[in-house]
């Protein structure tokens, strides 16, 4: 087996990975600090922040030979005998030095820079770096400029690592950012006449800066970071289902950050992720509460309790009317809402008619694919070039919900042949989930349900035309308020977590259809996936309503142990925020 | 903290004299203090007492009272509004929104676009004082804080500023300017509130 020597003890090298040794010393708990390295990036070296000592180890005689000068850790391959030193007085004294080195030209303002709380620059200051200031020549300072409308480049904050020069050229393509001039008047520069606006990817440089130099304007000098509590969830604007972290302070939404999943979403995300967030947390536009029509005709705020026994009164009535009883499952609700929508309403009647909402399209799918390499300017030995799409189909849950009505109904109903059905006056009673981010329903269909459908219940998050003549309306969760499942576009299933409570009036799908259901007890997600996993075939890779946290593929099988996600020292929580 | 931690020390209490565990003579001579500082009031007009409001205290120049925002030469707020005071306050009574600084200020980037104290929450420990890494915030020897409602009791930015107009003459920056000369500890003030 092969096996590495770090710090004088013997480690075995994992099989079938390509590490360097910054990789394999993290996995067993060493850390080599690192600024210019990122793993889905070329290796350049040039910030020099990784140097440690490597020999090598004769697989003969046993001895061990040691390179005469330090050697990057990012380019230094874990391999069978490598010797590696991260801990002696020169290894010390070299990040002593560069600590120094990178510091010259910056300026001290973390006070104000957003970057402070998950900064590279302090964190390894603190670490490797040294309390005074040796130089005292004046400070270049660099101007504030914007290379996007969104980001805006602190110039002096720069340590020339080149990782946003080098995500433009390689994993998009475009190459909007360069090195301008050389030496301590390097600078990064947009080329002239171009910027990052029409990137939609650009919003990933902010992420891959280390320090405070690259900074996304919309959550600029708006919180300290340390402020934001952090919540992993699923981002529900594509069927993609990248994976973010969504974080938030004081019941508000700040910023959207992604999060790794080597199947999905590798590193990035999509700026219609990162500032989608916007849309659903408006508070205008969004369903304050439920209402019920009173005799008159008009909205009025009803309580919980009443509005649902009106919904489970209205529904039973249609059933003893004869009527066809239907139900609209929207691509936006989670596995779990959508299967205790679909038992519910096969309670009221068996023979209720489940149909899929519609499933908004946009565009066209738009696939990143970065070649191992094609545009790479460094080391590309231990590059895994994963493919990063934003997809057309813009809802999240299309595949679960399709999966859990064929499980509940034995098919899946279209939405436009529901809409016959209602057309030809044969439904009595339409309970409609929805939960779109952007209007999903003309003015002219809503009137045509209004006047066909006897009873129409409305359960959504935006005020839609259909809202507006509902006889019913109750204000569900938005995707940041409720936790539960969504299967993406590889029928993926990942677990998104609430990121906030419920807003005032509102309750999440999962709670309503357990108080129509009589379950006891709260609604957890985990339980109803968990029931689901252990009745529907399709399901069965989430025995136990656990998902591990790459998510599982429906229908093939156990996942293999992976490696943890990667994330970037400085972003890893530490201190008392570990336990948060 | 575990009990068998290394860096815990542990105390005895001191062990009690003979006297003291008699109890009686400790008694007399706690009762001896309070003897002395009668007499002293009495013939040496010696009282710890002041005749408020016609008399006005001076606390001493640490005291810690009513906080102010401090301005800078060109009369703006100091603060960049990096939060470290509201990170560091144990009470949670300090809220600030931060903003890009106008373009007309070179030297910043970043200002405080609201900053509220509530100084009935506030426990006046210093720790924003402390924490602060421009100077700008700071308590004032103003202790006659008062109010007829909670909401008057919420201090704003305003209202911060301006206690720093009121004690700026009394009681100068700590850290930016030595105070001049002959200048003797905080006088009494107006109170911003009543």
């Amino acid at each position: 087996m092969a096996t590495i020597i770090i710090n004088g003890e013997e480690y075995p090298i994992p099989e079938g990975e390509k590490l360097n040794a910054i990789q394999m010393a993290k996995r067993v708990g060493v850390e080599i600090p690192y600024y210019c390295w990122h793993p889905s990036l070329s290796v350049v070296a040039n910030c020099r922040m990784c140097e440690v000592e490597v020999g090598s180890k004769d697989p003969k005689t046993g001895e061990i030979k040691m390179m005469p000068k330090l050697v990057p850790g990012c380019q230094t391959p874990a391999k069978d005998g490598t010797v590696l030193v991260t801990d002696s007085d020169k290894v010390k004294e070299h990040h002593r030095m560069i600590m120094e080195l990178l510091l010259i030209n910056h300026p001290l303002d973390c006070p104000v820079c957003d970057q402070a709380g998950e900064c590279g620059l302090q964190d390894y200051s603190y670490q490797h770096g040294q309390a005074n200031h040796r130089f005292v020549e004046e400070r270049t300072v660099n101007p504030r400029k914007d290379v996007s409308s969104l980001i805006q480049l602190n110039a002096d904050r720069c340590i020339m690592c080149t990782r946003c020069v080098r995500f433009t050229r390689e994993i998009t393509g475009t190459a909007e950012l360069q090195v301008m001039r050389r030496g301590s008047h390097a600078e990064i520069a947009t080329f002239p006449g171009v910027t990052l606006d029409d990137n939609p990817l650009a919003g990933n440089v902010v992420d891959l800066c280390p320090v405070g130099a690259l900074l996304d304007k919309d959550f600029l000098h708006k919180q300290r970071v340390w402020f934001l509590s952090k919540h992993d969830s699923v981002c529900a604007g594509c069927a993609g289902g990248c994976n973010i972290s969504v974080e938030e302070n004081k019941g508000k939404i700040w910023r959207v950050k992604p999060r790794h999943n080597p199947h999905v979403n590798d590193y990035w995300i999509c700026d219609g992720t990162r500032y989608g967030y916007k849309a659903e947390s408006a508070p205008d536009d969004l369903i304050p509460g439920m209402f019920a029509l009173d005799k008159d005709g008009e909205h009025v705020a009803t309580p919980i309790d009443q509005a649902l026994r009106k919904v489970d009164r209205g529904l039973k009535d249609a059933v003893v009317d004869g009527k066809v009883v239907a139900g609209i499952l929207s691509p936006f609700l989670t596995v779990e809402e959508a299967y205790l929508m679909a038992r519910y309403l096969k309670e009221v009647t068996n023979a209720a008619v489940l149909a899929i909402g519609p499933v908004p399209f946009k565009g066209e799918d738009r696939t990143y694919a970065p070649d191992k390499t094609k545009g790479r300017s460094g080391d590309t030995t231990f590059l895994d070039p994963k493919p990063f799409t934003l997809y057309a189909e813009k809802a999240p849950n299309a595949r679960g919900v399709r999966a859990v009505l064929e499980h509940v109904q034995g098919s899946v109903v279209e939405y436009d042949d529901l809409l016959k059905k209602v057309e030809a006056g044969e439904v009595g009673a339409l309970y409609v989930a929805g939960g779109y981010i952007e209007g999903w329903i003309d003015e002219a269909t809503a009137a045509k349900v209004r006047e066909k459908v006897g009873f129409v219940v409305v359960q959504d998050t935006k005020v839609s035309a259909l809202a507006h003549k509902a006889d019913v309306v109750l204000a569900a969760a938005t995707y940041a308020e409720k936790a539960g499942s969504y299967v993406n576009v590889d029928n993926r299933l990942q677990y998104a977590g609430a990121s906030l409570p419920p807003r005032d009036g509102s309750l999440p799908g999962l709670d309503l259809f357990a108080i129509l259901l009589d379950r006891p007890g709260p609604a957890r997600s985990g339980e109803v996936l968990a029931e689901l996993a252990a009745k529907a075939p399709a399901f069965a890779a989430a025995a136990g309503g656990v998902i591990p946290e790459f998510g599982v593929v429906l229908g093939a099988g156990a996942p293999k142990a992976e490696p943890p996600a990667f994330v970037d020292a400085w972003f890893a929580p530490m201190g008392a925020a570990k336990s948060r | 903290m575990r009990l068998d931690d290394p860096k815990l020390k542990k105390i005895e209490p001191p062990k009690l004299s003979l006297a003291d565990r008699f109890y009686l003579p400790q008694v007399a001579a706690g009762l001896k203090v309070t003897g002395e500082h009668i007499l002293g009031v009495i013939f040496k007009d010696q009282a710890f007492t002041v005749q408020y409001p016609e008399e006005q205290h001076v606390p001493s120049p640490v005291y810690r009272g009513v906080h102010r925002l401090n301005k800078d030469e060109e009369g703006r707020p100091k603060c960049v509004a990096c939060m470290l005071c509201a990170t560091a306050c144990p009470a949670h009574c300090i809220d600030i929104v931060g903003a890009t600084a106008p373009e007309s200020w070179p030297d910043r980037e970043k200002y405080p676009e609201s900053f509220v104290i509530d100084e009935l929450r506030c426990i006046y420990c210093g720790m924003c004082e402390e924490a602060c890494p421009v100077e700008a915030i700071e308590l004032t020897g103003l202790y006659d804080l008062t109010g007829l409602s909670r909401e008057e009791m919420i201090f704003d930015k305003t209202k911060l500023l301006s206690v720093f107009d009121v004690t700026r003459d009394a009681e100068p920056m700590k850290f930016t300017t030595p105070p001049p000369a002959g200048t003797g500890p905080t006088q009494a003030l107006e109170s911003p509130v009543s």
